[in-house]
């Protein structure tokens, strides 16, 4: 099997996986999916909206000064489906979210899993609660 | 004094007609007759609740466990749509661009047929002469007249186009017709000016539906385009609120490029 062809069939099952809602609206072209990095933080806003959930999260950087990261998320049409609420993340919270980040280096990125200070792992993906 | 007076009543009885000459002018053409309007009856209400219960809210199945039910052609793979010389040609021309993203980032919705594969749920409703369907993606609504009226020989060119139904047996059968440039069959598939999509829907089993949709249009398509969809009905369901310019931040640009408007001062207010 080919890279190329590696590489499609990877892209495919991600989409099929995690980004069906997230494709419905735009690509993933601003996004490095091969890439995945973790930020840490304490969430300074959660944007409750559509098209996508956001979610601000405060990150000192190596030099100690505070720098804003965001972090776009599935819907909340989609995400009030699974359980998710808008307190589901509050300001204050610590957390730690992996990311597919931005190819062009700003800070930001596409949610794939956050873990809170009590340890409880937040995704965006699998089956509605309700049935 | 009189002249103006005069003139004053000629114009006002130019004013009068013309109205008159511009509705004669377009009534060369005569429309279809719509049967006259009325309000439904009992038994329009009662005619209703015999046919098949489509009300309530779907969901397309997606894979993983719940059956697969996207594009899958009945019965078979994935199927593409097969295409003329021309539109094999243009949709070479529009892959070679790369576009990077297409309008639906910039909350445009994608019409049809690309609005019924969405992965969010649909809410339909039966009244006398009508289907509604309440889709939640980009918030947009179809309506189906199935009162019996014809499909307009000249319509407007809309996202949705014009849709009229008919039962036949338990299968609502619809036939679309025109539809805005800015739709598509495919991905890099324009469409032509007599694409025409006939959908068929019906329950599988009480809480299941089928949709089977052919597209045909003779400039772009050599065949007709067939795909089935399978969704779910979800009785606890209500259809969300869905505004997509609410907080977009996504964008496509002229050239296709795709990116994302990461500053923090265009998000709503706390």
């Amino acid at each position: 099997m080919t890279r190329a062809m590696l590489k499609l069939l990877t892209a495919t099952a991600v989409v099929l996986i995690s980004g069906a809602t997230l494709a419905a609206h735009h690509s993933f072209a601003a996004f490095n999916m091969q890439g995945e990095k973790t930020i840490s933080g304490t969430v300074k806003q959660f944007d409750w909206t559509n098209p996508h959930t956001w979610i601000w999260v405060n990150v000192p950087n190596e030099q100690g000064v505070v720098e804003t990261w965001a972090i776009e998320g599935m819907s909340p049409n989609f995400l009030g489906r699974r359980g998710w609420t808008k307190s589901t993340l509050k300001a204050g919270d610590k957390v730690s979210v992996v990311i597919r980040p931005m190819r062009d280096g700003s800070k930001g990125g596409m949610f794939v899993r956050a873990t809170l200070a009590d340890g409880k792992v937040l995704l965006q993906t699998g089956e509605p609660t309700e049935p | 004094m009189v002249e103006t007076r005069v003139r004053r009543i000629m114009t006002a009885v130019v004013i009068a007609i013309s109205p008159i000459g511009v509705i004669a002018a377009f009534a060369q053409t005569p429309a279809p007759k719509p049967p006259p309007p009325k309000s439904p009856t009992a038994a329009d209400w009662a005619a209703v609740a015999k046919l098949p219960d489509f009300t309530g809210v779907w969901e397309l199945s997606f894979g993983g466990g719940r059956g697969g039910g996207r594009g899958a052609a009945p019965g078979g793979a994935p199927q593409g749509p097969q295409l003329t010389t021309a539109a094999t040609a243009k949709r070479k021309q529009l892959q070679s661009e790369a576009r990077e993203d297409n309008q639906t980032a910039n909350c445009l919705p994608p019409g049809m047929p690309g609005i019924m594969g969405q992965p969010y749920p649909m809410e339909f409703l039966m009244t006398p002469g009508l289907v509604t369907i309440v889709i939640e993606a980009y918030t947009q609504v179809r309506h189906i007249y199935t009162d019996g009226r014809a499909l307009p020989p000249d319509p407007d060119l809309k996202f949705h186009g014009t849709s009229v139904g008919r039962w036949e047996g338990d299968t609502l059968v619809v036939e679309t017709v025109g539809f805005s440039p800015l739709t598509e069959i495919a991905a890099n598939v324009p469409h032509g000016d007599k694409m025409r999509i006939v959908e068929r829907f019906r329950l599988a089993d009480p809480d299941t539906m089928t949709i089977q949709t052919t597209v045909t249009d003779p400039d772009v398509l050599t065949a007709p385009y067939t795909s089935a969809r399978t969704l779910k009905r979800h009785r606890t369901w209500t259809i969300a609120e869905y505004i997509c310019e609410e907080n977009n931040r996504n964008f496509v640009d002229e050239k296709g490029k795709a990116g994302i408007n990461l500053n923090q001062a265009g998000a709503p207010a706390k």
